[in-house]
C-alpha cells in the first residue's frame, strides 16, 4: 500500500502509524509529489494527531530523543525518499533501541545520518548567509531560498541575536517567513508583496559592506576556487556583498 | 558617509594582513541589547583570496610612529593614512552586526604617538560598544607591545579574545625586522593574558592538547610576580576576581613566514613553545606577501609562500588536536616539511613499524595518527566498536578518507592496500593520488621532476 500524505511531520507519523497497526506500506508521498503506478494500490491518509503523538513517544521512549531530532531534521530536508528512509530508521530503532545512532556503518543510519548532516549544514549556512535589510520602520527584513527547510531551525539562533529588534526571514521558495520579537517567533504565509520598504540609509551600508569585502582581500592570494568552496554560488544571489541591490542574479 | 567610505577602504587594507579573523572560543547568550557569540564561531563570507570574513577587521588608525620593515603602515612608507574615532567605528559595528555581515569586530592599530595612547583610543571604543551599545557580539583586540598592564587588563575586560603579535618566529629575525619591537614587551603582555585567565580559572589552552588537565593551577602561573605556590593562597586571591570575564576566548598570536631565513622547524618549535608556556589558543602564521621595498626582504615580484604556509598549519594542526610533538614531525633529520606530503603521511611513512594499525583494537590516540582519520572518524570508530565490529566498507560512511588510510590500517586483520608495504610504494601510491594522475606503473622517480615537467605531465593526462 503507497501511502500518501499531507507533507506535515505528524502526516509522516501517522503514515508510520498505519504502517505498523493498517498495511505494510510499499511508499510514502507527499499529495502533490506522488506518481500512481500499477503495481501498488495507494490510499490518501489522514493526518491524526493522536496515532502521530503516539509513534512521536514510541521514538522518544524506545529509540532515544537524540533519534527523534534526527529524525525530525531529517524530515526536513529536500530528499525525495526521506519519508521511506525515515521509517527504514524507525524500524532498526525499534530493535536496536538507542544503540541504532552508534552503527556507523549501516546503510539505514548512514542515510539518515547524511539526511541530517546536509540539514544542520544548510541551516549553519544560513546563520552565516542570511543578510538582513534595515527598512523604514526599523525592521529587519532577509530573503533567504534554502534547499532544505531550515527557517524555523535559524530562529533560536536569530531570536536572541537580534532580540530587541522586529525580524522578517522570509523563504521566498517555500512562500512563508519566520517573524520574530522580544524572543517570541511564528511561521507565517509570506509574499513578496508584503515587504516593507528600505530606509534611507540601507544602500549607503550596504555600499559601505561591499567596499569592505573588496578591500580585504589580499590581491597576491586570489584564490576564487577556495572562495567558492566555501561560499557556493546558488547563496549569492541573496549576499549584499556580490550581489548589492539585490537584482535578479545569473 | 563618504568620509567613512574612505577611511574603511584605508584601514580595511591596512588591516588584511592581520591573519586572524576567528569569532570563536566563547559561546554567550545575548546579556545586553544586540548579540550573542557562538562557541564554534561563525564566518559570514569569503573575499576574493578565500579567506573567511567573521569580524570586521580594521586597524583604528595607520599613522604609525614605528618603522618595521615588512609592514605596509611602517612610517616611511607612502601610503593614505587615516584614523577612526571611537564612535564612529562603533556605530559602524553596530549596523554591520545588525545587517549579520559580521560576527562582531577585530581591532587592531599602529602605533599612534606611544603605546598607551594609541591602546587608551582602542579601549575607549570597545567600552562605547559595550555600554553604550549594549553590544553583546565577539570583540577580538590586537594588543600593542609596550602597553600598560593597567590599560591592558581593561582592554581584556570588555574584549573576548586578545592577540598579542610575536610578528617573526626569533628573536634575531624581530631584532633585523622590527627594530622598536623588544621581544620583553611582546611577552610581557602575553604573560599577563595567561596569568588573568589562570586567575579567573578560564584558561583553556589550545585545541585538545590540555584536555583533561587543570591548568589553571600555579605551576602554570608566569613570571616574576610569582605567587605562593600553596594552592590554597592561590585560590584565594583569585576567588575576588573570578566574577569578571576577561578574554574569555583566551589569546592567540601570529607570524610572518618567509621573511627571515627560519626552518620550518624553528618556526614549529616556537609555536610549540608558545602552547606550551603561555597555553595560547592558537598560532597563525602568514605567508610574507611583499608589500614594500626592503633591502634586506624578498622583493617585490616573489610570490607568498603558500604552499609552505599550509603545510605549517597542518602541522600546528597536528600539534594541537593529533597529540604530535614538534620533534616527531623532524625525525629524519631535514629541517624543512615535505613540500608534496602532508605532514601526518610523512611521519607515518618514516613510522611504518607502527602499521599497519588494526582498526577494531586500536587506542583512540593511535587512530588519530592514521593518515586519513581524523578525530570525527575516530570517536566514530571506537563508537561503534562497542556494538559491532567495523568493516572496511564502513570506514568511508564514517569519513574515512579510506584512500589514503587504506595503506596504514588492517580491517579484521586484512590488509586493503593495493602494492606491497614498504615507504616508497605507499610513498609513490599516495603522491599519484593526490595529483590525481594516473601514472605508467614504471615511472616511479616523478617526485624528482620539475614543476615545468610536472605540468607537462598533467596536461599530457589531459588534467588541465
Amino acid at each position: 500500500m503507497d501511502y500518501i500524505y499531507d507533507g506535515t511531520f505528524e502526516g509522516l507519523l501517522t503514515c508510520i502509524h498505519h504502517h505498523y497497526y493498517t498495511e505494510k506500506t510499499t511508499g510514502i508521498s507527499v499529495k502533490d509529489e506522488y506518481q500512481p503506478n500499477f503495481l501498488n494500490r495507494s490510499k490518501e491518509v489522514i493526518t491524526d494527531e493522536i496515532k502521530a503523538d503516539i509513534v512521536y513517544e514510541a521514538i522518544e521512549r524506545k529509540i532515544s530523543s537524540y533519534d527523534l531530532r534526527r529524525i525530525y531534521k531529517a524530515f526536513l530536508s529536500c530528499d525525495p525518499d526521506k519519508e521511506m528512509k525515515i521509517l527504514r530508521y524507525i524500524e532498526l530503532g525499534f530493535k536496536k533501541g538507542s544503540a541504532v545512532s552508534m552503527l556507523h556503518g549501516d546503510p539505514i543510519v548512514f542515510d539518515v545520518q547524511s539526511l541530517e548532516k546536509k540539514v544542520n549544514r544548510e541551516k549553519e549556512r544560513m546563520l552565516q548567509f542570511v543578510r538582513f535589510s534595515v527598512m523604514k520602520n526599523g525592521v529587519l527584513y532577509a530573503k533567504i531560498e534554502p534547499d532544505h527547510d531550515v527557517l524555523e531551525l535559524t530562529a533560536h539562533h536569530f531570536c536572541d541575536r537580534y532580540r530587541n529588534d522586529l525580524f522578517i526571514i522570509h523563504d521566498v521558495k517555500r512562500k512563508k517567513a519566520l517573524i520574530a520579537f522580544q524572543g517570541e517567533w511564528y511561521i507565517t504565509h509570506f509574499e513578496e508583496t508584503d515587504i516593507p520598504e528600505l530606509s534611507a540609509d540601507e544602500n549607503e551600508y550596504r555600499r559601505l559592506w561591499k567596499t569592505y569585502f573588496d578591500h580585504i582581500a589580499i590581491k597576491e592570494r586570489t584564490n576564487p576556487k577556495c572562495q567558492r568552496n566555501f561560499m557556493p554560488v546558488r547563496y549569492w544571489k541573496n549576499l549584499t556583498e556580490v550581489n548589492i541591490f539585490g537584482e535578479s542574479y545569473k | 558617509m563618504e568620509v567613512m567610505m574612505g577611511k574603511l577602504k584605508i584601514l580595511a587594507d591596512s588591516a588584511k594582513y592581520d591573519v586572524s579573523c576567528s569569532s570563536s572560543g566563547v559561546g554567550r547568550r545575548n546579556n545586553g541589547i544586540i548579540g550573542n557569540t557562538h562557541s564554534a564561531g561563525i564566518c559570514h563570507s569569503w573575499s576574493a583570496d578565500g579567506r573567511c570574513i567573521s569580524l570586521l577587521k580594521v586597524l583604528f588608525t595607520n599613522k604609525c610612529a614605528y618603522d618595521c620593515e615588512y609592514c605596509i603602515n611602517r612610517r616611511s612608507n607612502d601610503f593614505p593614512r587615516a584614523s577612526f574615532e571611537p564612535d564612529e567605528l562603533a556605530r559602524l559595528t553596530i549596523e554591520f552586526y545588525r545587517r549579520n555581515y559580521i560576527e562582531g569586530l577585530f581591532l587592531s592599530s599602529a602605533v599612534e604617538k606611544s603605546p598607551d595612547y594609541t591602546a587608551e583610543r582602542i579601549l575607549e571604543c570597545l567600552r562605547l560598544l559595550r555600554y553604550k551599545y549594549g553590544f553583546s557580539g565577539y570583540i577580538h583586540a590586537k594588543i600593542i607591545p609596550g602597553v600598560s598592564s593597567e590599560i591592558l587588563h581593561q582592554i581584556g575586560l570588555a574584549a573576548d579574545r586578545l592577540s598579542v603579535n610575536i610578528e617573526m618566529p626569533s628573536s634575531k629575525s624581530l631584532e633585523l625586522f622590527a627594530p622598536q619591537k623588544k621581544p620583553k614587551q611582546i611577552f610581557a603582555p602575553m604573560r599577563q593574558i595567561t596569568n588573568s585567565l589562570i586567575e579567573r580559572n578560564s584558561l583553556v589552552g589550545p585545541g585538545t592538547m590540555f584536555k583533561g588537565k587543570d591548568i589553571n593551577s600555579p605551576e602554570n602561573y608566569l613570571g616574576v610576580q610569582q605567587i605562593s605556590s600553596e594552592t590554597k593562597g592561590f585560590r584565594a586571591l583569585s576567588a575576588n576576581v573570578r566574577k569578571e570575564t576577561f578574554a574569555p576566548a583566551g589569546q592567540t598570536t601570529q607570524m610572518i613566514i618567509g621573511a627571515g631565513g627560519e626552518t620550518d622547524q624553528s618556526i614549529l618549535t616556537t609555536s610549540e613553545n608558545l602552547y606550551h608556556t603561555f597555553k595560547m589558543k592558537r598560532v597563525y602564521y602568514s605567508a610574507y606577501v611583499p608589500v614594500v621595498d626592503s633591502p634586506i626582504l624578498p622583493d617585490r615580484t616573489t610570490a607568498p609562500p603558500l604552499a609552505r604556509e599550509h603545510r605549517i598549519y597542518q602541522a600546528d594542526w597536528l600539534l594541537r588536536f593529533y597529540g604530535f610533538s614538534v620533534s616527531e614531525l623532524f625525525n629524519s633529520g631535514d629541517e624543512n616539511l615535505d613540500p608534496d606530503l602532508d605532514p601526518k603521511v610523512t611521519w607515518a611513512l618514516r613510522n611504518l613499524d607502527k602499521f599497519p594499525m588494526e582498526i577494531n583494537k586500536a587506542p583512540y590516540e593511535m587512530l588519530l595518527r592514521i593518515p586519513g582519520i581524523g578525530a570525527i572518524s575516530a570517536k566514530r570508530i571506537v563508537r561503534q566498536r562497542k556494538v559491532s565490529s567495523v568493516k572496511f566498507d564502513d570506514l568511508k560512511k564514517m569519513g574515512v578518507v579510506v584512500k589514503r588510510a587504506k595503506y596504514f590500517l588492517t580491517c579484521s586483520g586484512r590488509y586493503y592496500g593495493d602494492r606491497k608495504f614498504e615507504e616508497e610504494t605507499i610513498r609513490n601510491s599516495i603522491l599519484q593520488m593526490e595529483n590525481g594522475l594516473q601514472l605508467s606503473m614504471f615511472d616511479n622517480n616523478w617526485k624528482q621532476l620539475e614543476a615545468g615537467a610536472k605540468q607537462e605531465k598533467l596536461a599530457a593526462a589531459g588534467v588541465i
